[in-house]
């Protein structure tokens, strides 16, 4: 079947009413779990999961992934309003979304990133539909050397996230990475730093880190700040992003789409890489890189726009390959064998109508998104006009039922007050945590790939460079390396410190 | 305009603070839970949401199923060990990863032999050994003469240290007498895909996760663990046939209860367990899991486990794995 | 004022704690294995990455005490000991006592933090919240936690 045929199947079978009713659901629920912090996808997913053995696969599979991106959705209005990320992937929206709604301006930051969402969506789909076997072929080709080098240039792009100090910011990625060192070694089944904390077995968990080292010291220092915090503005023009914030937001999006569409294929890349990596190359081309950091809008657009691609194509390796890229996908293989449908490579041939007609449902669903939460952005900024001393108890009340409920554990919560008060000694010293975030995230699987390249190739480091594509990405890195070493950005650093 | 909320409420309380007068030995008092020790999505947690809602029924009281992940298992595993002795607390979990545990990890916090007490047993799903069809091997012996001619050069790609799958292909090595370098990966997923890719070689994994590759040509299938061929691939030989050891590998998931509970709740639901394992559709569902279901009760679960921790922790000394 | 005082503190203290993890990793680590390349220990990147984070405090406390005096924001522990204390009574109450009443102790604790909270109006939101979050998270999103210390 040509590309025509094959959407046209998909769209006749997602617009069935039933199917276009499960979508909304799914699109609801995930938008409300988005939103709260720690309640992620997974957990829900995996509660509905015994509630959709009564529908057809198909609209089960839609439900499903509904939540999935709907939840893409709603993690960056939390993060937006009140700087609490509730997942990797909203780290980054928080650096310039929160900034912008302390300068009254949640509005335009909030429906920038559901347009950014619902662009980038739509051309997700475009790229399943056209691209989805040559980069099934993409995520093949990638073994432990080529993800090491990926991560190494991740990791190093990290950098760029922070607005102050080089220096500090590869400082907090090495402490990021140590703090992922921490649990059961999976190469060796190795105790590290545990100190007989069963908890720890596991390693440490993204969400307590990042409430601490964003939402909670974020509380602790505003309340130093004299009270002059909240200026929200009623009036419908500041709801609105302007015609030169869409100008500006347009290729960032369009970017963000690009790099997210192919980081989401990598399994294992994780949800981490494409938002991280948007901003990092954002902030390399935008015309004002001045404005990173404290407002710009194209730091909110380019993330949110790689981060709900990379969702979308995430699914190119379960339905071509019938690997899942994430856990979350692994949930869903999980859902599948469940209706009695065989995942694997054979899926898109068997079974086109399921196929197709998520694929397509992926772009009905974006659009009700899109239609649900421009809306709702009037109702959220109003949000912000709760009066201060108000809202910083609710927001470490929603941290710490939000910590707790990612695995019910109590531990997470003396967790997350330990790294509060961290990030709390980090704010006083000038050192921005979103470069330790990424480096817990990726240290583990940093070290894993590492040692699995070295294990393969009997110690020989010259794996690294002998294999085109992990050379051209370590090549891309040093670069990088360069680049940021060079005086010249060395001075213009000084001078932007120096203001 | 209280006064209905008020009498309803009081007839509310007065039914629940009725009901442990009325019950009989073999009644649940309250909530049960079903402490499923991984995160969301794999087999156990799937199944344990099939059965909660069918055990619900039948014992008139809420069912709630509880993810504690961590630690191979063990953390949930430990929580359930000590829970109060009332029978309220299961664990239905991969009860092989749990045998093995006393000899990977020697400050295991508890002994699932004296403080976790059997059900019964649910499901077993076999292994299916492949390699990548880049190895130039259809059946066993082929690989075992290519591993012979290729000494290093095979590499197996297991699910990660501690479980049943990375032992097993260090019992099969042994076995044939040929060396083989064990490649831990973050969970089956990962190994399969790594296979698929030809980054690894070989592997041991469930059926439902690697018939697919095989039956599509990207994966070749040389054993099945179990006591017989699948009917799917009914060309390949079970383990026992290909002199392999390790017949009964595989994926076990077992019920458990802390131990000391009543026997009369245990015996329920057992009786229960193996109502519910009866019933169509569930059988059905284990089916589409690649497993068969396994329900002898807690005797049988008992000696199986005694066996498996011994034969198991023979194979951990032998070899020297360690949880380091 | 001090005309004569050196040293960046910011730079001084997290160079500082740059080299008090290092060490404390280095030590928490130092009886894994290391192995070789071919095959590596779970002790060889604890090391690698420890050596690393030292060399960057040792950097930071270098270039802290030859730079101009800077000083840190004093801190204000009115904030931060009552964020901590609220967050530690949630997970002392949560379960034992029951989200009811954690959420709002929670909520009246962080209160104090500020000093424009209002008590009463603090005890009524903190009541509503707890509320909130019981019929949306145990409720409605089922998380497994007791309401009621009963």
């Amino acid at each position: 079947m040509d590309l025509f045929g094959n959407l046209a199947l998909g769209l006749a079978t997602a617009v069935q009413p039933v199917n276009l009713l499960y979508c909304l659901i799914g699109v609801v629920i995930g938008t409300a779990i988005g939103v709260l912090p720690g309640i992620g996808p997974i957990p829900t997913v995996a509660l509905l999961l015994p509630f959709t053995f009564g529908l057809d696969p198909t609209s089960a599979f839609i439900l499903l992934a509904g939540i999935f991106y709907g939840a893409q959705y709603g993690g960056s209005t939390t993060a937006i309003l009140v700087n609490v990320p509730g997942e990797t992937s909203s780290v980054v929206t928080c650096l310039d979304g929160h900034e912008m709604a302390q300068q009254g301006r949640a509005g335009p930051a909030l429906a920038i990133a559901a347009i950014s969402s619902f662009y980038a969506g739509t051309i997700a789909t475009l790229v399943i539909c056209l691209l989805s076997v040559p980069l099934s072929a993409l995520a093949l080709k990638f073994t432990a050397v080529e993800y090491f080098s990926l991560l190494v240039l991740g990791l190093l792009a990290a950098v760029v996230l922070a607005h102050g100090s080089v220096m500090k910011a590869l400082a907090m990625v090495l402490l990021g990475l140590l703090l992922g060192l921490i649990g059961i070694d999976v190469s060796s089944g190795a105790a590290r730093m545990t100190f007989g904390i069963a908890e720890l077995g596991d390693g440490i968990d993204f969400v307590p880190v990042a409430m601490g080292l964003f939402g909670l010291a974020e509380i602790m220092a505003n309340l130093e700040r004299p009270p002059v915090r909240q200026v929200v503005s009623q009036k419908v023009r500041d709801l609105v992003p302007s015609v030169a914030d869409l100008k500006a937001a347009f290729p960032a999006m369009t970017r963000g789409t690009l790099i997210g569409s192919i980081l989401g294929v990598l399994p294992g890349g994780g949800a981490a890489l494409p938002p991280f990596t948007a901003y990092a190359i954002e902030k390399k081309v935008s015309k004002n890189k001045a404005m990173f950091g404290h407002g710009a809008i194209e730091g909110v657009a380019a993330p949110e726009a790689a981060n709900n691609a990379g969702a979308q194509t995430s699914f190119i390796p379960l339905l071509t390959l019938g690997i899942p890229a994430n856990a979350l996908m692994a949930l869903m293989i999980g859902a599948l064998m469940m209706h009695g449908i065989q995942p694997g490579p054979q899926i898109m041939s068997e079974q086109p109508q399921l196929v197709w007609g998520v694929i397509a449902s992926m772009w009905v669903g974006n659009l009700m998104l899109l239609i649900i939460n421009l809306p709702l952005v009037g109702i959220w900024v109003s949000m912000l006009k709760i009066p201060y001393r108000l809202l910083f108890p609710a927001i470490a009340l929603l941290c710490c039922i939000g910590t707790y409920g990612i695995a019910n554990s109590v531990f997470n919560i003396w967790l997350m007050l330990g790294c509060a008060l961290v990030g709390y000694l980090f704010i006083k010293v000038g050192a921005e945590p979103a470069p330790l975030l990424l480096g817990l995230v990726l240290g583990p699987q940093l070290e894993e790939n590492f040692r699995r390249a070295m294990l393969l190739s009997d110690g020989d480091v010259a794996v690294f460079v002998q294999r085109p594509i992990s050379a051209g990405l370590l090549a891309v890195a040093a670069l990088l390396i360069l680049v940021l070493m060079s005086p010249t950005v060395f001075r213009k650093r000084k001078e932007a410190l120096a203001e | 305009m209280f006064r209905p909320f008020v009498m309803i409420a009081m007839a509310a309380w007065l039914a629940i603070a009725a009901l442990p007068a009325t019950a009989d030995a073999q009644s649940f008092g309250r909530a049960v839970r079903i402490v499923v020790p991984y995160a969301p999505g794999g087999s156990s947690d799937i199944l344990a949401r099939l059965i909660a809602p069918k055990l619900q029924e039948a014992i008139g009281q809420a069912v709630v199923v509880e993810n504690k992940p961590g630690g191979s298992g063990n953390i949930g595993a430990d929580a359930v060990a000590k829970a109060p002795k009332d029978g309220h607390t299961l664990l239905l979990l991969d009860v092989g990863t749990l045998a093995l545990a006393p000899s990977l990890f020697p400050d295991l916090t508890f002994d699932p032999q004296k403080d976790l007490a059997p059900v019964g047993m649910i499901m077993f799903a076999p292994y299916v050994l492949a390699v990548s069809p880049q190895v130039p091997a259809k059946s066993i012996a082929e690989l075992v003469a290519f591993a012979k001619a290729n000494p290093g050069k095979l590499a197996v790609a297991n699910s990660g240290i501690g479980g049943m799958n990375h032992v097993t292909p260090i019992r099969v090595a042994k076995a044939l007498g040929i060396e083989w370098k064990n490649v831990p990966y973050r969970g089956g997923a990962a190994a399969t895909r790594a296979v698929v890719a030809g980054e690894s070689q070989v592997i041991f994994n469930g059926v439902s996760a690697t018939l697919p590759f095989v039956k599509n040509g990207q994966l070749v299938g040389l054993a099945v663990s179990g006591p017989a061929r699948l009917p799917a691939v009914p060309d390949v030989p079970t383990f026992d046939e290909a002199k392999l050891p390790a017949g009964d590998a595989g994926t076990w998931q077992g019920l458990m209860v802390t131990a000391g509970s009543p026997p009369e709740l245990v015996a329920r639901l057992d009786a229960e367990l193996r109502k519910i394992l009866a019933m169509p559709d569930i059988a059905g569902k284990i089916a589409d899991l690649g497993g068969t279901v396994k329900a002898d009760g807690p005797a049988a679960f008992k000696s199986w486990f005694a066996d498996n921790v011994r034969t198991l922790g023979e194979v951990v000394r032998e070899n020297g794995i360690k949880g380091e | 004022m001090a005309e004569r005082r050196r040293g960046d503190l910011r730079d001084l203290l997290f160079g500082g704690f740059l080299i008090a993890v290092a060490g404390f990793t280095a030590a928490a680590t130092w009886s894994l294995r290391v192995g070789t390349a071919a095959n590596m220990g779970p002790g060889y990147m604890p090391r690698v990455v420890a050596a690393l984070v030292l060399a960057f405090g040792l950097f930071f406390v270098i270039r802290g005490a030859v730079a101009a005096f800077h000083p840190i924001a004093p801190p204000q522990p009115r904030g931060v000991v009552f964020i901590l204390a609220a967050v530690a009574a949630f997970a002392l109450l949560v379960t034992t006592a029951g989200l009811m009443i954690a959420a709002v102790a929670t909520i009246v604790i962080a209160g104090f933090a500020s000093r424009e909270t209002r008590p009463l109006e603090t005890v009524l939101f903190g009541g509503a919240m707890a509320v909130g979050a019981v019929l949306l998270f145990v409720q409605a999103l089922k998380l497994p936690v007791p309401i009621w210390p009963w």
